[in-house]
């Protein structure tokens, strides 16, 4: 294990070639000086961190990789591609003919000129403290590249393992999905229960003119992970971004998300489908940029919260000057489920053309006592009424989620976090 | 054999409000009753407390297939055998009629046949393509009507209760649901219709006609009695039956 000092940083960035040193250098200068999160700022608002980030350890090899999901994977088919990273080094990768995905360490090396304008193009170091640490000691990651004109049926599989206690776990996604192109991908997040540990997992994805991305983030952390995820996506002229996240695990997880509407006509579509139990805080911090004319958007977010659990939403659509005639819309509703649950819905728009549509709607609200009474009336006790109307909540989001295989697997899921809440709580 | 639903001197109340004021009312299996009565005398009060809504306190009898339904809760009084049919279903978002109707099975505990018998009503009732969509979502009065009557199909009840079912219907409708409790009349089951028009007992062979006001079932008798409202009008047969009856508007005001 490598604490996280400046002789590790070191070691780190000589593994970097030479034009990517700049970002490790700016991440290890903002881990130095950026004070940890702070419940005060906007940003860490409903949020307890309790992370002592400088007590933490790089994992220097792989734990073993955890047992395949194979419900997941038989779900899948046969993905054009899998990839697995254990706390931050990138172990196995299997690929069709044709399919560029890699381990990232290897392609900065062998290819360096196409990973130039994407490789830590995404989340900047001085985002938080995490993000510093990130750009200061990640080492390896993953590299899928979708060349011009590419459409791929079949999605690929990345999974982003962390196993080792009290480490630090820095995986890296890139994603180049080049004019034309078309792809999806699975990215799902992993770590054995009980064990406690920081995960600060980055993805970037850029998307070229007419291109489209689907992504499905299953995050299925352990109970004792903390997880600060930043992910940003960035669409050109008639790009498509679609983001789909399923989110169950950690006992705090977050995902930072950016959307960058760049190019005229692009799009995005997000999606999130989240259930908090115990005392987890689930935290999604969303902003869409609408930076062009005619550029499209829609978030639409649905979650429940059990036990002591919390659930935080604050989406952010931004539109410039620039993005005229763009339509966005953002929409996330919450079902508390236990008096000692809470979720925060926080929608804002900063609007700054005037040719615009433009909307937002948020709900918090406890099951509905007429569908109760309606449901238990056909003779279903309250236990099985409660029981069908959290998975009727769910069934529209889930019904725009991109890959339809991962449908009835996420809906069980999500079932089953609810048949697992205690029930002297729900109500 | 007791009658299939025995009600005495149920009352109820929403709040401070007193609705029900002690009705008494009896539907013998195999027998098909209606109740009628003006807006506001307390019909679908008596449907809800009836079936358990948790907002109404009560007090009295209720017996359905010889069991007190009072104090249960409302599944358990399904599972007794009572069946509700809502003036208003409930639109039940992302569940659709086949899971509710697979739910329902289940938690009845039924056998091995009770798919094929739901299946084959839901093609008789001509709702097998609304299976697959969403509970209530988007159907029409009619359709909605239909569904609830399916679902009644399938729990089998001893005391069918259809509040309002003709209400929205348009003529077609009405003859369609009534020649559907036509053919539900059984010796194991008693119906009790609720319906503020006499309209559809022109299809519908009731074998009694209860007229209730202010909370209380003030007559009783043979279908004739439909004929009289029809001609008469709900006002004079409350004036009749209780010419010192306050009018309804201050049982209001004292729940002010």
């Amino acid at each position: 294990m490598l604490p996280l000092t400046e002789q590790t940083f070191a070691r780190v960035a000589a593994t970097l070639p030479e034009w990517a040193r700049p970002s490790a250098a700016a991440g290890y200068e903002a881990f130095s000086a950026l004070p940890p999160p702070d419940p005060r700022q906007e940003e860490w608002r409903y949020v307890e961190v309790e992370v002592d980030l400088d007590s933490l350890q790089l994992a220097e090899s792989p734990g073993p990789p955890l047992p395949p999901d194979v419900a997941l994977i038989g779900a899948l088919g046969e993905p054009a591609g899998h990839a697995i990273n254990v706390d931050g080094h990138t172990v196995a990768v299997e690929a069709a003919d044709g399919v560029r995905l890699t381990a990232l360490g290897p392609a900065l090396a062998a290819d360096g000129e196409t990973l130039r304008g994407v490789f830590r193009s995404g989340p900047g170091p001085r985002l938080d403290r995490f993000a510093a640490a990130h750009h200061a000691f990640a080492t390896d990651g993953v590299f899928f590249h979708l060349p011009r004109g590419r459409r791929l049926s079949a999605p690929v599989l990345v999974e982003f393992q962390a196993t080792r206690a009290n480490s630090l776990a820095l995986p890296r996604l890139t994603v180049l999905v080049e004019d034309g192109a078309a792809g999806a991908l699975v990215l799902h997040y992993r770590s054995p229960s009980g064990v406690p540990l920081v995960a600060v997992p980055q993805v970037e994805v850029v998307v070229g003119q007419n291109a489209r991305l689907e992504v499905s983030v299953i995050q299925e952390w352990g109970d004792a992970t903390r997880a600060y995820a930043h992910q940003t996506m960035v669409a050109a002229r008639d790009g498509a971004l679609v983001l789909a996240e399923a989110g169950l695990g950690g006992v705090n997880a977050r995902l930072h998300l950016r959307l960058d509407l760049e190019g005229p006509g692009a799009d995005a579509q997000v999606l999130g489908a989240y259930f908090g139990h115990r005392r987890q805080t689930l935290d999604y911090r969303y902003y869409m940029l609408h930076r062009a004319r005619h550029t499209t958007s829609n978030m639409y977010l649905k979650g429940a919260v059990g036990d002591t659990a919390r659930s935080v939403f604050t989406g952010l659509i931004r539109i410039e000057p620039e993005g005229q005639d763009s339509d966005a819309m953002q929409t996330n509703k919450n079902l508390v489920l236990a008096e000692g649950a809470e979720a925060h819905s926080v929608p804002n728009l900063e609007i700054l053309a005037n040719e615009v549509r433009c909307g937002h709607g948020s709900t918090v609200s406890p099951l509905d006592p007429e569908q109760r009474y309606y449901l238990m009336s056909r003779g279903l006790d309250s236990a099985r009424a409660d029981r069908l109307q959290v998975k009727g909540f769910f069934e529209d989001v889930l019904a725009r989620f991109p890959q339809a295989a991962l449908e009835p697997l996420l809906r069980r899921s999500l079932v089953a976090r609810y048949d697992g809440l205690q029930r002297e709580q729900s109500r | 054999m007791s009658a299939a639903l025995v009600v005495r001197g149920l009352q109820a109340s929403l709040g401070d409000l007193a609705i029900l004021k002690g009705v008494d009312l009896e539907v013998p299996y195999g027998e098909v009753h209606a109740l009628m009565g003006p807006n506001g005398s307390g019909k679908s009060t008596l449907c809800h407390v009836l079936m358990g809504q948790p907002e109404y306190t009560a007090s009295g009898s209720a017996l359905v297939g010889g069991t007190e339904v009072l104090g249960l809760p409302v599944d358990a009084r399904a599972r007794a055998g009572l069946f509700l049919g809502f003036q208003y279903p409930v639109e039940v978002p992302g569940v659709t009629l086949r899971e509710l109707l697979e739910e329902m099975g289940q938690a009845a505990g039924a056998g091995a046949g009770y798919w094929s018998t739901v299946e084959a009503a839901a093609e008789r009732m001509a709702l097998a393509p609304f299976l697959g969509r969403p509970v209530n979502e988007g159907l029409s009065g009619g359709e909605k009507k239909r569904s609830e009557m399916l679902q009644l199909l399938a729990l089998r009840p001893r005391v069918a209760v259809l509040d309002e079912i003709d209400s929205g219907l348009d003529i077609d409708a009405v003859r369609e649901v009534a020649a559907a409790v036509e053919a539900m009349r059984s010796p194991d089951l008693g119906v009790l219709l609720i319906t503020h028009y006499s309209r559809i007992l022109r299809y519908i062979a009731v074998d009694r006609v209860h007229v209730m006001a202010a909370g209380r079932v003030i007559r009783s008798g043979g279908k004739e009695l439909a004929g009289a409202l029809e001609a008469g009008g709900y006002d004079a047969m409350v004036r009749e039956a209780e010419p010192a009856a306050p009018p309804a508007a201050d049982d209001f005001l004292q729940g002010l």
